[in-house]
């Protein structure tokens, strides 16, 4: 017998994919890095704190690390985005090409909005 | 204090001056395998959260950059394990001199935690 598609392969782990109903952000909106120095585990390089950049995806929903590492149950699920930013904004002294980027995951609480000058 | 070292941990070095890299494969010591291969079985089992080791981690401050890779995560298993009671400092110091005796370790040899403490 044969079949139209491929096998797939079983992932061994499921996905933590969660699709975040709840977001505050959309494709595309400018945003900006909080720019605060809080006290413990933080997932939010200081290079890249005040920084501004674009929403490139929604990541999903997920349990709040700075939370875990402490040894709490990390909810509420915070929403996880991949922002992009210009290399030579993020570093003033950029050697590269002028429309190089570089993409982080960040979480929502982290995350300021800033007005939309598309157009 | 500056923005730049307020509540800055020792893994967030993004942008600094970091020298060459090393990239030969220098492998794993035996203890190193075994280290890991508890660390894997723990997480897997939910005992400890891969946050918690990081948070741990980041804790060590000054020794953070002092240790070697598996030095720092093996220190940072240590502390998740006392703190949450899973093991006590008495069951640990009993634990170390049975395999200390077993493995016939010098008795010079101790913790790279110790040792730099005294540097």
């Amino acid at each position: 017998m044969t079949s139209a598609s491929p096998p797939v392969a079983k992932p061994r782990y499921p996905s933590t994919y969660n699709p975040a109903p709840g977001h505050r952000f959309n494709v595309g909106d400018r945003i900006a890095i909080r720019r605060t120095f809080p006290p413990g585990h933080r997932r939010t390089p200081f290079y890249i704190r005040g920084k501004q950049g674009v929403i490139e995806r929604i990541c999903g929903a997920f349990a709040n690390p700075e939370e875990l590492a402490y040894g709490f149950d990390g909810e509420p699920k915070k929403v996880l985005y991949r922002v992009r930013f210009l290399q030579k904004h993020v570093w003033p002294d950029y050697n590269g090409p002028q429309h190089d980027t570089i993409d982080m995951e960040i979480f929502e609480h982290w995350l300021e909005p800033l007005p939309d000058t598309r157009n | 204090m500056s923005d730049a070292s307020r509540n800055k941990g020792p893994h967030d070095i993004g942008g600094e001056e970091a020298g060459p890299v090393d990239t030969i494969d220098h492998g794993m010591k035996f203890w190193e395998r075994q280290a890991n291969g508890l660390r894997s079985v723990l997480r897997e089992r939910d005992l400890v959260r891969t946050d918690e080791l990081r948070r741990a981690a980041e804790d060590l401050g000054e020794q953070y950059s002092k240790l070697e890779y598996f030095e720092r995560t093996t220190s940072a298993l240590r502390t998740v394990l006392l703190e949450k009671n899973l093991i006590t400092e008495d069951e640990l110091k009993s634990k170390m001199a049975e395999v200390r005796a077993r493995f016939n370790v010098p008795d010079e040899m101790e913790s790279p935690l110790k040792k730099g403490a005294r540097r």
